[in-house]
């Protein structure tokens, strides 16, 4: 009996180390969402990955705060929506164009001092400084006052619109009022910096400063970036891991492997034909993603509006989702993505008709087509193709260049909807395959007839996507003119949320896609691919931002 | 010999102006922006380059490069660690300790398995052993790296789990495993290759006819005179393979997640980062002559009878 006793008193006590060991031991997320980013200096990143990095390390007036929904059917992730982050409260002016911030009392930097209003001030002024070449540069452009004008070398850094009251207190004037604003206001590269400490290699760990959640304490370049909890940040104690690990690496093949074989619990790119298998094992899932894929049908060599208009609906868009891409992505029917949200809350790409903007305006001129059915868009596209041959406006004969660039999925795309432009309207087709930077220098040359580009929204409004396509715009590389359509643009712009700014909005994309238009071929909604495992309580925005800060082991 | 290097050292600094100038022009020839991404606005473009002072006319660009290299400064990333000086990415940030590490370690396995497989295919010339060696050699020069690479890390990290999928920065010994076996695969089985057909010269010549009908006994008679004789083929081969293993790590350094160089010398040239195109160029370029130079002396060491100077030196 005592033997017995002894035992179960070694069995309990082995036990019980056991389980303060399990509990000790740290709770480090190892993710992999990029190769090493270009720079993790927020008023220099242009790419979801910087982004992603800067979220979880600065906050900004507003935050994405997770909410109870779920963007897919993975029960471990949520959405967040847009709340008051390092911002006690704000206040807006009458007119609209005066907005006034109140910092929250018991925020600060890494370092122990506080955050102040000035910080913004340094960040946002660096952010249109024209010496400082962010690629966001113009993201303040006519919304924030003087951006615009600082960014063109007219005016000084000093008169942006944003001044710091005192300490706590931050004023921030706009030339029109902006239906989007405070979204802008939780946007990565509009952090708050501070200026002693941004300097040459200051983003290294051992001078970085920071004012939100995690820090990065260690950084292997091009093999891992380490995020410790910032223990001044206010909300410390409610932080999940310990540590994110952000493995740097872009070969598909590695990543994978690392992921099955368990040392990664998150990942974002994988091979596309291993898509199917790792949705079947539950490992995989897909998020909508704010983001359309497109072509430029260029209306300087393609002129006849017809002939652009039959190329776009006889793209066979089912087609290129299911067989093509296959990573669960929608077909397009606009311009704008789907996700992008209308004053009262409706996606905007189906605001008007469940046909959606592509087909809605030709569907009224052509009451007898039946626009809901593919075979239905060919007819109408075959009619439209050859009414323009036969007036003379299109040489059937003219081969028409299609630009991408090199990426397998670019190349089959462009061969699927050649050979649709093939098939259906008897169109010649020359694919021509270029690597990115001689392929962007000819698309600000305008030397092609068509030409892919995938746009992901900075913001959820309709104007991302629809100021593009302004006369004189530097993305309208199709050169697409249309003053009635500048017009809406540049009204809806001054106007505030509400539904005479969705009219206007709305009426701009039927013009796109209506007599004169079809500068753009839309061809896919975007989506957000994703495997993870062990892991719950993680944050995802549509604008393809992922947040572990309040991420917990999975039971 | 010492007037031989010296010689052959200043010879190659004026090598390396000549490839810095004829990479200056091939870069600036292809299209293209460093800043060119897909919402970038020309005039946010050309406020990248003014910042970077690669508005300036060529010329000016060229001697910048030359003076800076001069004081050993290698200029700063424009695009892909933007702002970092190209120095630290290469030699602090340990890149190219990591490439010369692998690369090396992968270099002496090609040559410590490639020599005697070689010479075993040739002493055993139509038996089994050498038909064996010689498909292995065959299907190792025909697999291409980036196939071995993925294959071994499906097998021997995912399925047996015996091996780190990740390698890093090559911290322990388990982790040198998988990158150096894909690395040096294809130089193994080509020096064995080219062993053989040398070796099998070597043994036919009348001076082993010779030896042999002295008495020598087989194993000094290849140690001792077939093997130096045959090996000048291989020497050869090895002063491109030195600078072939290193930049041509890329891929192997991508699949295992090598924080190493040879990714930089193929990436750089696709963002334009022009600084550090010029100085993987430069720094490669100077392993290259080095290596070169190695060689040369090694013939010497290897066939006393050649020389490697003029009369006049």
């Amino acid at each position: 009996m005592k033997k017995l006793v002894a035992l179960l008193l070694v069995l309990c006590l082995a036990f019980s180390s056991v389980a303060i060991s399990a509990a000790d031991e740290p709770f480090v997320i190892n993710a992999c969402i990029a190769s090493e980013p270009e720079t993790i200096d927020p008023s220099l990143i242009s790419s979801v990955d910087g982004s992603t990095y800067t979220q979880h390390q600065f906050e900004n007036l507003m935050k994405y705060q997770m909410v109870d929904q779920n963007p897919a059917n993975d029960p471990n992730m949520k959405l967040t929506e847009v709340v008051k982050g390092q911002a006690k409260d704000y206040t807006i002016s009458d007119d609209k164009t005066v907005y006034t911030f109140t910092l929250r009392d018991d925020i600060f930097w890494s370092d122990g001092q506080p955050v102040t209003a000035k910080d913004w001030v340094f960040s946002w002024q660096r952010l249109v400084d024209p010496a400082t070449a962010s690629d966001y540069g113009y993201f303040l452009d006519n919304i924030v006052l003087n951006a615009a004008a600082i960014q063109a070398g007219e005016k000084d850094k000093s008169e942006l619109g944003i001044k710091a009251l005192d300490d706590k207190t931050l004023e921030i004037t706009l030339e029109a009022p902006c239906a989007y604003f405070l979204e802008m206001c939780a946007f990565a590269s509009l952090v708050p910096l501070r200026e002693d400490v941004v300097k040459d290699g200051w983003t290294e760990p051992a001078n970085l400063v920071v004012n939100g959640p995690y820090k990065i304490t260690e950084w292997v370049h091009d093999s891992y970036i380490k995020m410790e909890k910032n223990d001044k940040y206010y909300d410390v104690a409610n932080l999940g891991p310990d540590a994110i690990i952000w493995w740097l690496s872009d070969s598909e093949t590695a990543i994978l492997s690392a992921y099955q074989s368990g040392e990664y619990q998150f990942i974002e790119s994988f091979p596309t034909d291993m898509i199917q298998s790792l949705v079947d094992s539950g490992d995989c899932f897909i998020n909508p993603y704010v983001g359309t894929y497109y072509l430029y049908l260029n209306c300087s060599k393609i002129t006849d509006w017809r002939v652009r208009a039959a190329m776009a609906i006889s793209v066979d868009r089912e087609n290129v989702v299911e067989n093509v891409t296959q990573g669960g992505q929608s077909p397009a029917t606009g311009f704008v993505a789907s996700g992008i949200l209308d004053s009262t809350g409706a996606d905007f790409a189906f605001g008007v008709s469940e046909l959606g903007a592509l087909y809605n305006t030709l569907q009224q001129m052509y009451p007898d087509a039946d626009l809901s059915t593919y075979a239905g868009r060919c007819e109408l596209a075959q009619q439209l193709y050859q009414a323009a041959v036969d007036e003379g406006a299109w040489d059937p004969n003219t081969t028409v260049e299609y630009n991408f660039n090199t990426s397998e999925t670019h190349k089959a795309i462009a061969e699927a909807c050649g050979h649709d432009w093939e098939t259906v309207l008897g169109m010649k087709i020359n694919l021509a395959n270029q690597e990115w930077a001689t392929y962007t220098n000819g698309l600000g040359e305008h030397k092609f007839g068509v030409a892919r580009l995938g746009w992901i929204a900075d913001y959820n409004d309709p104007i991302t996507y629809l100021e593009l396509l302004v006369t004189g715009n530097s993305y309208n590389y199709g050169l697409y003119e249309n003053p009635a359509y500048d017009e809406k643009i540049t009204n809806a712009k001054a106007m505030l949320a509400g539904a005479d700014r969705d009219k206007l909005l709305y009426e701009a994309e039927e013009a796109l896609f209506g007599e004169g238009g079809f500068p753009v071929c839309p061809v896919y909604y975007y989506t957000n691919m994703y495997c993870s495992k062990g892991l719950t309580n993680l944050g995802y925005t549509t604008m393809g931002y992922f947040f572990f800060q309040y991420a917990k082991p999975a039971q | 010999m010492g007037t031989y290097i010296l010689k052959r050292i200043i010879g190659s600094i004026l090598i390396l102006l000549l490839i810095m100038v004829v990479t200056f022009m091939l870069m600036n020839a292809i299209p293209g922006s460093p800043f060119l991404t897909e919402k970038s606005t020309p005039e946010q473009i050309a406020m990248a380059e003014a910042k970077y002072g690669l508005d300036k006319p060529l010329y000016v660009q060229l001697w910048n490069y030359i003076k800076n290299y001069l004081h050993g400064d290698l200029g700063t990333s424009l695009k892909m660690q933007e702002g970092t000086p190209v120095k630290n990415i290469i030699f602090h940030q340990g890149k190219f300790a990591l490439s010369i590490k692998l690369g090396l370690l992968a270099l002496l396995v090609a040559v410590c398995l490639g020599i005697p497989l070689g010479c075993l295919a040739a002493f055993y010339r139509g038996s089994w052993l050498d038909g064996l060696l010689r498909v292995v050699t065959t299907i190792g020069v025909a697999i291409p790296t980036f196939v071995l690479a993925a294959l071994l890390l499906v097998v021997f990290s995912v399925k047996l789990k015996w091996m780190p999928t990740l390698s890093g920065s090559l911290t322990d010994a388990k982790s040198y495993i998988l990158p150096v076996i894909s690395l040096s695969s294809y130089y193994t089985c080509y020096i064995a290759k080219l062993m053989r057909t040398s070796m099998l010269d070597a043994i036919n010549q009348d001076y082993i006819r010779t030896a042999r009908a002295k008495g020598v006994k087989t194993k000094a008679l290849v140690l001792k005179h077939a093997l130096r004789n045959s090996l000048i083929p291989v020497v050869t081969y090895l002063g491109p393979v030195t600078a072939g293993i290193i930049t041509g790590s890329f891929v192997v350094e991508s699949t295992f997640s090598v924080p190493g160089l040879g990714k930089y010398f193929v990436q750089c040239v696709m963002s334009r980062d022009y600084p550090v195109i010029m100085a993987t160029t430069v720094v490669l370029s100077a392993l290259v002559i080095f290596a070169m130079l190695v060689v040369d002396i090694a013939y010497k060491i290897v066939d006393p009878r050649i020389t490697l100077t003029t009369k006049e030196d």
